[in-house]
Formats: C-alpha cells, structure tokens, sequence
C-alpha cells in the first residue's frame, strides 16, 4: 500500500522541431510528510520534530546515494564522470528486471550495483583509461557515452519500463503517513558510507588505492599495479551509482533519461564536498540536505533544487575547492 | 626607503609556523638573495610577498604602499615581476606571442614589433622567435621567462631559482644577465641554491633558518660566518643520516 | 589610419587558422557561392538551411569561451532558452510593429548576457577549476529545464505570454524589419537567409579580429598557464568573464534567432539532449579555431539530419560515438585535423614545428 498515488507520467513535450526531441526526466515520486492528513488537528512539537528529520533523513540519503559513486570517482581519480546518471540507470533497470524475473529485491538491487560496475570497467578500459592526462576530455566524452546509453535504451527498450512496487507500505505518526521504505533509504545511505570507510581504510585495496592516488609512481615503484586499481576504482564508482539506482527504482518510473534525476543533486553534493568522500561528500549532504529539506517543504521540490543551486554557487564563490578543501586546509 | 618591506611576518599552516616574525627590508638598486637549507621557508617567503599566500599576521610594504592584502596581478601592476622555477611559459605558442603576450600592455602598438625584436635580441632568442616556446631549450625556457618578467618593466624583479637546472656555462650567463638589468637599476629579490650564482650576483644575503631571519649581511659576511656553516652541515648530516 | 588598419590586420593572426591571399580568395568565393544558393534553390530548403545557420552563434561563442579560453561551459543552452523565451514573451506582449523585434532580439540577447554576468561572476570570482565550471554551468542549465517545464498552469505567464510548461511558447512574431512600402516579415525563405547569413559573416570576422587582439592573446595564455597570466599583471578573472558573457550572447543570438525562425520554444531545448549538443559539434569540428568550429558545425548538423530521418534516437547515438571517438582519436577535432593537413604543404619553413 503507497501513501500517495502516482503522478500521471508525461514522457515527451510533444512535437518539437528541436534537436532535442529526447523525453524529459520524470519527476520523481516525491514523499512530501504525507499528502494523507488524517486530522486538521495542529501538529504537536513531536510530530514536527519527527516530520522534519523525516524529510532530512530523505533528503540526506538521496544526496549521498546519488554523489557518493561520483565521489569516489572524482576524489580517487580526478574524473568526472557525466555517464553516472546512466550507470544509475543501468542499476535501476536491471534490478527491476530482475524483480520481475522473480528474483527477491534485496538480491535485485545488489545484481543491479554488480551490473554497473562490469559496465564501469569495461568502460574505464575502453574509453578513460587513454584520457587520464586530459581531465576535460574525459568529461566530454563520458558525456558521449551518456548519450549513447540514453538514447540507446531508447531504441531498446522504449520510452519507459514497468516499475515494481515500493515495498513495506507505510507508517503513521501523529496521524500522518510515512513510507517506511524511504527510512530504508537512509539506513542504506548511512552503511554505504560505513562501508566505504571500512573498504578505504581497512583493506588491501583501500591501501593501495590511496597510495596510488596520494603518490602513482611511488605506488607503482611499490609494486602496485595503478592501472587496475583505477579500474576497480572506476568500477567501484560505478557500482554505487548503480546501487543508488537499485535502491531508488522501486520508488520512480523507469525511463532512459531517469539519470538526469539524480545527476543534479550529485553534481551540486561532489562541488560542495569536494574530493573527499568522508570529509567532503557526507558533511555535503547533511548541509545540502537541510537546505534542501526546507526549501521542499516550504515551496516545492523545484524550489527544493533551485535552493540547492543557489547554495552551491554561493559556497564555491567562499570556498573554491570545496568542504574538504576548507576542513584538510589546516592541516596542509 | 626600501622599496620592498615586509613587518613582523608571519604565516602558519595549521600547527606549522613557517615564516615566523620576518621582517626584511631591500634597499632600490640592490641584488638581494634569500637562502636556507630546505624547509627554511624561503619558498613560503617569497610566495607571501607575491601574494600568492596571504600572511597570517603582519604587513607587507612595496615602494612605501601596504599591499598586504593585494592580489598577485595587483602587485604586479604596482612594478613587481616574477621568474618560476619551472619556467612558466605558454608552450603552445610562439616564443614572439609569449613576448607579445607580456609586453601588449606596456608599450605603444606602434612600437611593439620593434620592442619584441629587440627583447627578442637580448636574450639570444631571434632565430627561435617563431617556435614554440615549448620546444625550446630548458635554458631557453629559463630565458624567456625571464624576458617576459623584464619586458614588464619592473621596479623589483622576483626571481625564484632561476638557475635550476642550468649547466654551469647557463648559470655564469644567467648571473651576466641579472647583473646587466642591475645595473640599469632594477631591484632583484632572488631565491637560489647555487651559491657560485650567489657569489657572483648578490650584494646582500639573507638567510632563512625555521622560517626566521638567522642571519644577514655581504656574501663574504655569511660566506665566513660559523653558524651559517653550521645550519647547512646539520642539514647535510641529517639527510646523510636519513 | 593606421589604428584602423591594425584593426583590419587582426583578421589573420596566431590564432586562427589561414591567413594569405588564398585563404582569403577561398572566403570570398565560399561567400559567393552562399549567396547565389538560394537562386539554385527552393524556399523550403533554403529556410532549412538557415536553421543550421542559427546553431553556428552558440557554436562560435562556446568555441571562444572552451577552445580560446579553456574554460569548459555545458550551460550554453541555458542562455540559448533565456533569450529564446525573452524574445518570445516581448514580441507576444509588444507585437512586431515599428521593428519592435529588432528591439526584442537585443534585449533578449542583453538579458541572457546580464545572466551570464551574474552566474559568471560567481563561477570565476570563486576561482572554480575546469572540472567544475561544467558540472555547475550545467546543473543551472538543467534546473532552468525544470524550472519552464512546470510552468504549464496559467499562473505562469508574463503579460500575454503564457509559458505552457512542456509545450513550450509558440506564436510569437518572426524578425520584422521595417521596410519602405510595408514590414518585411522574415519567414525561414530566402529573406531571413539573407540576413542570417550577413550576421554570421559580421561575427565570424568580429571573432577573428577579437581573438587576435590583445583581448584574444590574453585569453589563449589564461588557457595555456593562468599563473603565468596573472603574474604578468592580467586580472584572469575579468578576461575569462568577458569570454564567458560574449559566448553567452552568442548563444542567446542563437536563442531568439531559432525561436523566431519556428515561432517556438520549448524547455527541452535546455536539456540534457540539447546541451550535449554543442559540445558535440564543436569538439568535432575543432574547438580551437573559428574556422573549423564553423565548419564542423555546419557539417556535424548536416550528418544529424540526414540521420534523423531514421529517428532522432539513432542520430543521437551516432554523435555520441562521433564525440568520444573524436576525443580518443583526434582530440583537436576532425576539421581542424583535417584543415592541418591541407595546410602543410602550403607552410612556409619558418613557422617551423607546429
């Protein structure tokens, strides 16, 4: 049972002589604190406090679900990757594939994540791999590849994928409906987190990852084999975009151009963060997220984003490389 | 008056005090070199008085103007010039577009052609004038920037090891070239090694130990003082050691 | 005299590809050719081609702020949908008397400058890096996007123009140039043509005498080594501002020129779609000189569109294979590869190891 009906979904601006005849994105199913007022009654201070985190909480895991894949990509290796609202595309129509192919969700979203990050290999072979001197190059031509994945789903797949449901229905508090799969989110957002901590600190590969991003000839000289450690790293990016993407899918349409959903808000959490994940991406999305959080809920989620743009522009022109580069600066 | 002054300078990096109560003072017309073994904070220094970092307590004076909180292109419209130590040239572009590039501004656009051909003579660069500047010698490089930094103009002229890499034929010919733009009176501020290119250019020394001023005077002064010795061969143990 | 010669002289420079008398008898009868087409020509093909014309501005302004200054903009469409929708919502209020859309079309292209201003100043005032700008200047491009695509209820309108959300604005009056003996309205026909292709001949040559002044050096070394720059006394931020908001009115002309010739705009034109595609035709093309930007556009649009007639999906695809074999095989772009090649065997020995 969902809290809210579903929007109706226009796919195409109708008959445009534009070059740009592609669908625009869907707006995503938005969890406002419930369309379904149960009671007039005015919120007690409580439910407010609950309603408020609610939406942070919501607003959070969304930021740090859509820009911690581009993070690490970014912070690890000077990449930009304009293809992550396609990998997240892939993870999104993968998992749901395989729902509907009868595989349990859970299972799904990890195939989904598994998928993209093959693809990000092989993307990272083909195509990054030769343009790792050339920083703006490679943002140009992973934006080819956003092309072709979009408009190739397109061809393939047609304009949009029957979704599946989201899952565990909904909760009350002071007489306002939640979605419980939305809490999911955030406990999802915060042990993707955990986990990267855990993977770039305590393992073989985190050390020789950041050994390799801190000092590549150094590495190198250690033995490190750099290129495969950009590879896992690259493929690694793209997982957690197609993690992202699987987590998400049960709550939007699917359509090739479902990327650029995410994209913005990834885009806006990497230049307030900064190349650091930890330091730089997590207290990103807790600052964009309250930003976000109120200005949703205040005027909408347009204006949700709008706010977010508006923030980010006025933080580079205070701190030009970011909220990491303001926290490492003592330490330089 | 000195033309370039900087007062209780001083500039931390978190817990790191690298320039640590500076004050120095370069009289118009002299060669001034900046020495230290490494980590003495001379690069710091120097940065401080380009503006590329901004001091975290004190002044900075040019030619009698506080320019403490200037911008780099700021500071360098008021007369100063700087050489790199890796040359900082546009490589993709001709060695007479460098020049034009420096020099547009200062010299009439009737005169400019004439000005470049003459820089161009100067620093033995005319047969290479239409290159690219990236294809051209590392000494060539060296030159060319410091071409570029002339053709400003300057009052006081920054020159950051600029014999880096030079052979010692390179290095004698720089040192010509310093002291020839000396003696139509410019100022120059130099951060160098070489102490043969110290010897042969500097009026004035001064050397920088922990980021503070450790001592100062003529190249003979600092070339008998003890203590100077003394920091460089503790320097020289350490990294035997290391 | 001599100023005024200097001026002219700046048409051939370092940083343009072809200089000499051939170059030059080529332009004219490249130039000749293009205005005697329309006499060889149908109307309906000739206001075809001017469609391709109006998307050579955008082409030509991200050439000089990407390829001359370094600085990689993904939001030229953003400016191409504010003039666009400037110039739609005065000819709709005003109506096309007395040249009133001459008028529009500078406020228009004004408006989309002042915007370029203000994002631009915080974008390089806040010394934002390369990788950086573009993902910035594209977000504000695809929150616009947004922005006009839920303008469909009829509270969103200014005066008499309604935006019509998705839809788009349409019905506004073409260009009009007043005229002895009645307006002349500039329907996509051999007028419009006319015009069109004046305009474009005025700011290619404007663009090769800017980028060969000194405004034009100082932009090539910011691209080359920006500490070098400033510590020549340059304020950076200023010259890549001044790149930033030219090029923002050059999409802007773009903007009014394509909404004028379909009396249409949509917010999909500021999508993600469309904002690749500049990026596209000028990478291809060759962003560093004017002349293969210009060429390369021409071409690149002509491919598109002879693809599209097996569905604009396929042609999409196609250029984004075309844009990342281009930045593999040959980064400078195809044109200005191949503009290479035919010069070298008529390059004197001196300009050397290019």
């Amino acid at each position: 049972m969902r809290g809210r009906a579903p929007r109706p979904f226009r796919a195409c601006p109708g008959p445009t002589p534009s070059l740009a005849g592609a669908p625009l994105p869907p707006r995503y199913r938005r969890t406002r604190p419930s369309p379904n007022r149960k009671a007039p009654s005015p919120m007690d201070v409580g439910t407010l406090a609950f309603s408020a985190l609610y939406q942070f909480g919501d607003a959070f895991a969304f930021l740090v679900l859509s820009a911690c894949g581009l993070a690490v990509i970014f912070g690890m290796m000077g990449v930009i990757n304009l293809a992550h609202g396609e990998f997240i595309m892939c993870g999104a129509y993968v998992t749901v594939s395989a729902a509907h192919a009868g595989l349990p969700l859970p299972l799904a979203i990890l195939l989904g994540a598994l998928v993209a990050a093959l693809v990000g290999a092989l993307v990272e072979i083909v195509v990054i791999r030769h343009l790792y001197e050339r920083p703006l190059d490679t943002i140009v031509a992973t934006w080819g590849l956003s092309l072709i994945a979009t408009q190739g789903t397109l061809i393939l797949l047609g304009s949009t994928m029957a979704g599946v449901g989201t899952p565990f229905g909904s909760f009350q508090v002071g007489g306002y409906s939640y979605s419980l799969y939305r809490v999911v989110l955030f406990v999802a957002a915060l042990v993707v987190l955990a986990a990267l901590y855990a993977l770039f600190n305590w393992t073989r590969f985190g050390v020789m990852a950041r050994a390799t991003i801190q000092v590549p000839h150094m590495a190198a000289a250690l033995g490190v084999d750099t290129r495969r450690v950009y590879t896992l790293t690259f493929a690694l990016g793209a997982g957690l975009a197609g993690l992202a993407g699987g987590l998400y899918a049960p709550t939007m349409t699917l359509v090739p151009t479902m990327g650029t959903t995410f994209i913005m808000e990834a885009f806006v959490t990497v230049v307030v963060g900064g190349a650091d994940v930890f330091l730089g991406t997590a207290p990103a999305a807790a600052v964009l997220a309250v930003v976000k959080a109120t200005m949703t809920s205040l005027y909408g989620q347009l204006f949700g984003q709008i706010g977010l743009l508006l923030a980010v522009i006025i933080v580079i022109r205070v701190l030009p490389r970011g909220l990491s580069g303001f926290l490492l600066r003592e330490r330089a | 008056m000195a033309i370039l002054e900087t007062r209780a300078l001083n500039k931390r990096f978190g817990g790191l005090h690298v320039t640590n109560n500076v004050d120095l003072a370069l009289e118009p017309g002299e060669v001034h070199c900046l020495i230290g073994p490494n980590g003495a904070g001379k690069s710091t220094l120097f940065r401080l008085v380009l503006g590329e970092h901004l001091p975290s307590s004190g002044q900075i004076l040019f030619d009698g103007e506080d320019i403490t909180a200037f911008k780099p292109f700021q500071r360098i419209r008021r007369g100063m010039s700087v050489k790199f130590q890796v040359p900082g040239i546009f490589k993709a572009l001709s060695v007479r577009q460098n020049l034009e590039i420096a020099m547009q501004h200062h010299y009439e656009p009737a005169h400019l052609v004439a000005e470049i051909g003459r820089l161009l003579d100067f620093l033995k660069l005319a047969p290479d004038a239409d290159r690219l500047a990236g294809n051209l010698s590392h000494g060539q490089k060296q030159w060319l920037e410091i071409g570029m930094a002339v053709s400003l103009k300057p009052k006081l002229l920054l020159l950051d090891e600029p014999t880096a890499g030079m052979s010692p034929e390179e290095t004698h010919a720089t040192g010509e070239m310093v002291q020839r733009l000396n003696a139509d009176g410019m100022t120059v501020l130099a951060v160098e090694h070489d102490m043969a290119f110290v010897r042969q250019v500097a009026q004035k020394v001064t050397v920088l130990h922990l980021g503070q001023v450790f001592a100062q005077g003529t190249v003979d002064e600092i070339v008998a003082d003890e203590r100077v010795a003394a920091i460089y061969l503790g320097q020289v143990a350490e990294t035997a050691h290391a | 005299m001599n100023a005024t010669f200097r001026f002219f002289s700046r048409l051939e420079g370092p940083q343009t590809l072809g200089r000499g008398p051939l170059f030059w008898l080529g332009f004219l009868v490249v130039l000749a050719g293009a205005c005697a087409y329309p006499l060889f020509s149908d109307g309906y093909t000739v206001g075809n081609t001017v469609y391709f014309f109006t998307w050579v501005f955008m082409a030509l302004g991200l050439s000089l702020i990407w390829g001359y200054g370094g600085a990689l903009s993904f939001g030229q469409t953003a400016f191409f949908g504010i003039a666009g929708y400037s110039y739609g919502v005065l000819t709709i209020n005003f109506g096309a008397a007395y040249g009133f859309t001459l008028v529009a079309l500078v406020l228009a292209v004004l408006f989309a400058a002042l915007f370029a201003v203000l994002l631009g100043y915080f974008l390089y005032f806040g010394r934002i890096s390369g990788v950086f700008l573009g993902i910035v200047t594209l977000s504000v491009t695809l929150v616009l996007e947004r922005f006009m695509a839920q303008t469909a209820g009829p509270e969103w309108h200014i005066g008499k123009a309604r935006l019509n959300g998705f839809n788009g604005m349409s019905a506004m009056p073409p260009l009009t140039l007043p005229w002895p003996g009645g307006d002349l309205v500039l329907f996509p026909d051999v007028e419009l043509y006319y015009v069109v292709l004046a305009l474009m001949v005025v700011v290619y040559l404007g663009l090769r005498i800017l980028v060969n002044s000194p405004f034009g050096n100082v932009l090539v070394a910011i691209r080359e080594n920006p500490e070098r720059a400033e510590m020549l006394g340059y304020d950076i931020r200023k010259y890549q501002l001044g790149a930033f908001v030219i090029g923002a009115m050059l999409a802007g002309l773009s903007g009014v020129l394509y909404t004028s010739w379909g009396q249409y705009i949509t917010p999909s034109s500021m999508g993600m779609t469309a904002a690749a595609l500049p990026i596209v035709w000028v990478a291809v093309g060759g962003r560093s000189d004017l002349t293969t930007t210009l060429v390369g556009t021409l071409v690149v649009l002509s491919v598109f569109q002879a693809l599209t007639i097996h569905g604009s999906q396929y042609a999409l695809v196609v250029m984004g294979v075309l844009l990342v074999l281009t930045v593999l095989l040959a980064p400078q772009g195809l044109a200005f590869a191949f503009a290479r090649l035919i010069a070298r065997p008529f390059r004197s020995r001196k300009t050397g190891d290019v």
